[in-house]
């Protein structure tokens, strides 16, 4: 246990390897050249890791996975995420970032229920027909999850950003927010949370014009009927509208319409909505 | 004819599959598959929709080899036991391994890195011919595949039977 600590610790606090000396010194070993790593990252990670490798000590990058044509995605918080060829299908790598500054026991199971989460939320979607990415291999070891890379899609968000500045087609957002309002409809009747709604979360399949739309990134998802939870997920999504794309309001309107007109639960949950609006933060307490 | 695959997370792992049809000996080979005398996974080739189900069937087996944590006794049990949506074993064995009455067998076989696998060795123990992989979709038993692993409808319109099978078999264990 000791050693198991003072490995733990390595990647981040060094001064706590002083005091485990004599130990320590031996079991750098495996952590050494994972730190080393951080400089000679390859190309692909370069200009982030720089940066990250500055900023966080702590932070020890999970080792890409070696899977042809492999790209990095994108660094989150949460995990690395990678594309690459799995098993000859084109695939999408989520490698957890571990986080030093957490108990280790605690991490492990944190990260491992994120995880289960994660893969249990994008089954109860498929079997319910709500298109997620289908998942190919969970690894409970660096609790990392390889899954169906939806090619050539296009994010939401930047499908609206291309839609607005090219100034035509508002029409076309309107039936998107419908679409969007009626897939969320039928994910909450299925009491999935999504837990991170955003414009960036949400796919559009080639061709953009059938408004084929995929849920991606369940990993602080959980299953819940409350409508409380369901209206904070709407929350959650509308903040992210509004932050992110101006001059929206009509089109999450149709989405919310929509979706009271889609789920069979609507009512107690726009009502928590209309709740949960009113607390948040910056709100004025008058009356 | 045969195909093989690299297990990209395991680069000193490959797959190969041999597909060989009007079996005649199908009771004789179920029983070396179960003394451990063939060295490969003898398969019932109507459960499987696409090779990918097999890949990442052995690609799960392997990877539990590798962490010692298998729930059966052998590798090729593993994969077997990998294809299905069940946890219990003797079931995977009963609907995805081969019955004596099977007249078509998809043989899997593991190796160590660059060994040369002896297809000719295996080959010769299956009173059979050997064909292509091209063949499986013509062997498989859809509405066997849809019930044993109890696709949905609703399903079916976002995905492939293939999606529907893999994702089963990868979230198999995650509840």
């Amino acid at each position: 246990p000791a050693m198991a600590a003072a490995q733990a610790e390595a990647g981040g606090a060094r001064s706590v390897m002083v005091g485990v000396a004599g130990l320590a010194m031996g079991d750098v070993g495996p952590v050494g050249p994972a730190m080393g790593e951080l400089g000679a990252a390859d190309p692909a990670v370069e200009g982030s890791e720089g940066a990250a490798g500055a900023a966080m000590v702590a932070e020890e990058p999970p080792a890409p996975p070696p899977l042809p044509g492999l790209r990095l995605v994108q660094q989150g918080a949460e995990a690395h995420v990678y594309r690459g060829l799995f098993l000859g299908r084109a695939a999408v790598a989520k490698l957890r970032v571990p986080k030093r500054y957490r108990h280790p026991a605690l991490e492990e199971r944190l990260s491992r229920r994120r995880m289960a989460q994660e893969a249990r939320s994008l089954l109860r979607c498929r079997r319910a027909g709500i298109p997620a990415p289908v998942v190919y291999f969970v690894d409970y070891v660096t609790n990392s999850i390889y899954l169906e890379d939806i090619v050539d899609s296009v994010t939401v968000q930047d499908h609206i950003y291309s839609v607005q500045k090219s100034g035509n087609d508002t029409s076309g957002l309107h039936k998107l927010a419908e679409k969007m309002g009626e897939l969320l409809a039928r994910m909450h009747d299925e009491d999935i949370i999504h837990g991170d709604l955003t414009t960036a979360n949400l796919l559009l399949r080639p061709p953009m014009e059938k408004l084929d739309l995929v849920l991606i990134d369940f990993g602080l998802s959980f299953i819940s009927g409350l409508p409380e939870d369901k209206g904070v997920d709407l929350y959650v999504l509308e903040k992210a509208f509004i932050s992110t794309h101006p001059d929206t309001e009509m089109m999450f309107q149709a989405l919310l319409k929509t979706y009271a007109a889609t789920s069979k639960k609507s009512g107690p949950v726009i009502k928590k909505l209309d709740e949960v609006r009113l607390r948040g933060r910056k709100r004025s307490m008058i009356g | 004819m045969e195909q093989t695959h690299r297990l990209e997370l395991f680069p000193d792992r490959s797959v190969t599959l041999l597909l060989f049809q009007h079996v005649k000996n199908a009771a004789a080979l179920r029983k070396k598959a179960m003394e451990g005398s063939i060295d490969g996974a003898l398969i019932n080739p109507a459960m499987i929709v696409d090779p990918f189900q097999i890949l990442v069937a052995a690609n799960k087996a392997v990877h539990l080899q590798k962490i010692g944590k298998m729930k059966t006794r052998t590798l090729y049990a593993e994969i077997i036991f990998s294809l299905s949506p069940s946890n219990n074993i003797s079931d995977a064995f009963k609907k995805f391994g081969i019955s004596d009455s099977d007249t078509a067998v998809l043989i899997v076989l593991v190796v160590d890195g660059d060994k040369t696998v002896n297809l000719a060795d295996i080959a010769s123990q299956v009173e059979g011919q050997q064909v292509s992989l091209d063949e499986l979709p013509q062997l498989t038993d859809t509405a066997k595949v849809k019930k044993i692993y109890k696709v949905t409808p609703q399903e079916e319109k976002i995905g492939s039977l293939l999606d529907s099978v893999v994702c089963r078999m990868s979230t198999k264990d995650v509840l």
